[in-house]
């Protein structure tokens, strides 16, 4: 009986989780044995591993992908003191989506189904498995974590009503389903002034990072309260933290330990420039690339080398057509293999003194100029 | 007269022993001392509480005490000041502050540890106590004769007394919803209502494994310590905690059974080498059968 009752409730989360998202997981690189446990799974038996898996793989979905509003009614009891939660689903991830996203709630988001709370935890208190939480006690959990923070209030009825209540709930779901969270605007730069006498102020160039290292927001903004724009509730500042966690963030992929002034400065440069960093100008030929082509570790940004070959492989005549560059050879340049003009690694622009006495490179170009 | 003395004392120790290896002891009111390796318990997790005090109001209600309506439980102003369990109130939740962040206060249930070794069990000189298989542990109001030897004796002084009844006043405390809860197989109603599950029931074996695991995944939540382990030779409910137990006013105890006033009682007593949970147990046992012999005896007279 009771794995019947159970089987309702997740059966719409099921049918949900097949007809609108629109995640093909057998393209992803996942090993099935990531999440099942059987060889050969089945939409019936899917024999999906406990929770938590400890690989598990978590995608992000737009707020409105998933339901408006949920009515969390799964736990019922005969003296129940409260009417059940309106849940404004999407209001609620459209907060999340800035913090941590999907997996603010649902600790794993795998591809292809969505797991509620009610798939680990069990409806029943009085159970053998003790060593996750109850689903009431997952659910409140979950919600108290952020409402603590929010309004610094444990009461119910600022979720739930009364049974005694007259109100009806329709009404709240009313009210509740026209809210939106307002768009959250995106900074450019950040400044932030330091107490740092040597380089007090720091540009962070934030769309900068997120367009140069492809960024989610969740990659650096997660478990965040909503406190941190809300100060409606505390209007004090943060308690100063140690200089170790004011760096915590930046120290992912900066060395914060050393070489302060990469970051600090009396007048900070605004732009991100390439050869300036890191002496290789990709300013003629790379700048269409995004930066994930050369870096394709996230975050990760040196020990690459500027021997082209190291990217390209070994040019030849049969793979590089040398109109790329606006040059195209003439019939005696065409005959030479590339090295014998460009001797450097970098195939920079070569002299012509290896042949020519004449010198009168470039003057009188190897070839016809045309369009890059 | 002697003789008599003796058999009953034979029988008596038969009786505990019985008891003690969990064998069925029919009679209600017999103490027993019963410590099963199923033995529940509860798991207090401090760092999940959010300190609505809903268990407070259950309590109440489960034993019938009078309890405002539940809404006003949500003033928090009563963390104020530190309360402790009464004979009013079974359980009572303690507010301390969250060094890392205001927004996080720390709140502490408190009531009966439920002791595997229970100092109240062993202090109480008519055998009123009993350690039940189920690891609660309960006290039998028609036997206590009010002295109060297990309020000095307990190291966590919970049990209260109630002073203002005039007639017949008796002993309270958390008694895990002994009669019309858990030796039923039921939660204590304080488990129940819990919203967020910071007190989980369970076999007290499963409770230290999770609380362990706990620990071993959130090294930064929790201090490596759970409270009642070994505390006094173990208790049934068992706390998690992110910061030092002695700065939430939990007594600093050592591993050994029964410290301080209550061996002096004890020691005071028996000096014989026998341990004083025996003793007490059988000299209860000694009373219970000569009370049950006493009014059979006058029943036959009848
Ligand atoms: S906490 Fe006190 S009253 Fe409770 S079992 Fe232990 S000794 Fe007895
Ligand atoms: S176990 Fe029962 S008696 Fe003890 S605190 Fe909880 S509700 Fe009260
Ligand atoms: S009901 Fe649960 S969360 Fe509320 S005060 Fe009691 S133990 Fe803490």
């Amino acid at each position: 009986m009771k794995k019947f009752v159970l089987f309702i409730f997740v059966l719409p989360l099921l049918i949900y989780s097949q007809t609108k998202i629109n995640v093909n997981h057998k393209y992803q690189e996942l090993k099935c044995k990531t999440c099942h446990s059987c060889d050969i799974p089945t939409k019936e038996k899917p024999c999906l591993i406990e929770c938590p898996r400890d690989k598990m793989v978590s995608v992000t979905q737009k707020p409105e992908d998933g339901p408006e509003i949920l009515t969390i009614n799964k736990i019922k009891f005969e003296n129940d003191l409260y009417k059940p939660v309106t849940f404004t689903h999407r209001l609620h991830a459209e907060m999340s989506d800035m913090a941590g996203g999907c997996k603010m709630c649902h600790h794993y988001n795998p591809p292809g189904k969505i797991i509620g709370c009610i798939d680990c935890h069990q409806i029943e208190r009085n159970r053998i498995d003790i060593s996750k939480p109850d689903l009431k006690g997952a659910y409140h959990q979950q919600c108290m974590n952020c409402h603590r923070q929010w309004s610094g209030k444990v009461e119910c009825e600022s979720c739930h009503e009364l049974n005694s209540s007259q109100k009806s709930e329709n009404q709240k779901t009313i009210n509740s389903s026209k809210k939106m969270h307002p768009k959250i605007e995106v900074p450019a730069i950040i400044k932030y002034e330091t107490p740092k006498t040597k380089g007090n102020l720091v540009l962070f160039l934030h769309n900068e990072h997120i367009k140069t290292f492809s960024l989610d927001c969740q990659n650096c903004h997660s478990n965040e309260s909503c406190n941190k724009c809300h100060y409606k509730f505390n209007p004090k500042p943060e308690k100063l933290k140690s200089t170790l966690e004011k760096h915590l963030k930046c120290s992912n992929c900066h060395n914060t330990k050393s070489n302060c002034s990469f970051c600090h400065s009396n007048n900070p440069q605004r732009e991100f420039n390439h050869f300036a960093r890191t002496g290789f100008d990709i300013s003629n030929y790379h700048v269409k690339l995004t930066c994930q082509r050369c870096h394709i570790e996230k975050g990760k940004f040196t020990g690459l080398v500027s021997d082209c070959s190291s990217c390209h492989g070994v040019w030849s005549k049969s793979n590089f057509k040398h109109t790329v560059v606006g040059l195209q050879l003439d019939e005696t340049h065409n005959e030479f293999d590339c090295t014998e003009c460009h001797q450097e690694k970098n195939y920079k622009r070569p002299g012509c003194k290896n042949c020519h006495e004449d010198k009168t490179y470039p003057k009188e170009k190897p070839g016809k100029l045309v369009k890059k | 007269m002697a003789n008599q003395t003796r058999r009953n004392f034979i029988k008596t120790s038969a009786l505990i022993t019985s008891a003690t290896i969990g064998l069925t002891n029919k009679s209600k009111a017999a103490p027993k001392y019963i410590l099963s390796e199923d033995r529940m318990g509860v798991l207090v997790d401090t760092t999940v509480c959010i300190g609505c005090r809903k268990c407070e109001w259950a309590c109440k209600v489960e034993h019938n005490l009078p309890t405002s309506a539940i809404e006003t439980y949500d003033d928090r102003s009563v963390f104020n000041e530190k309360r402790r369990p009464n004979d009013k109130a079974l359980t009572v939740v303690n507010e301390y502050p969250n060094d890392y962040s205001d927004k996080f206060p720390i709140n502490v249930k408190v009531q009966c540890m439920h002791c595997d070794k229970p100092a109240c069990l062993s202090a109480c000189i008519v055998g009123a106590f009993s350690k039940h298989e189920n690891g609660a542990v309960t006290w039998d109001t028609s036997k206590c004769i009010g002295c109060r030897y297990c309020m000095v004796a307990c190291p966590f002084q919970i049990p209260a007394f109630e002073f203002e009844k005039a007639l017949k006043p008796d002993i309270k405390k958390c008694d895990f919803c002994y009669e019309q809860r858990t030796s039923k197989g039921k939660l204590p109603a304080c488990v129940e209502i819990c919203p967020v599950e910071a007190i989980t029931f369970g076999r007290r074996e499963d409770l230290i494994k999770t609380a362990r695991q706990k620990i071993k995944i959130y090294p930064n939540r929790y201090i490596n310590r759970i409270f009642g382990e070994y505390e006094v030779g173990g208790t049934s409910w068992l706390y998690l905690a992110s910061k030092e137990f002695e700065k939430l006013d939990f007594p600093k105890l050592g591993k050994d059974p029964a410290p301080g006033v209550s061996e002096a009682i004890q020691h005071g007593i028996f000096a014989y080498f026998v341990p004083p949970v025996a003793l007490y147990a059988l000299l209860g046992g000694i009373m219970w059968i000569n009370k049950n012999k006493k009014s059979k005896e006058k029943e036959q007279e009848k």
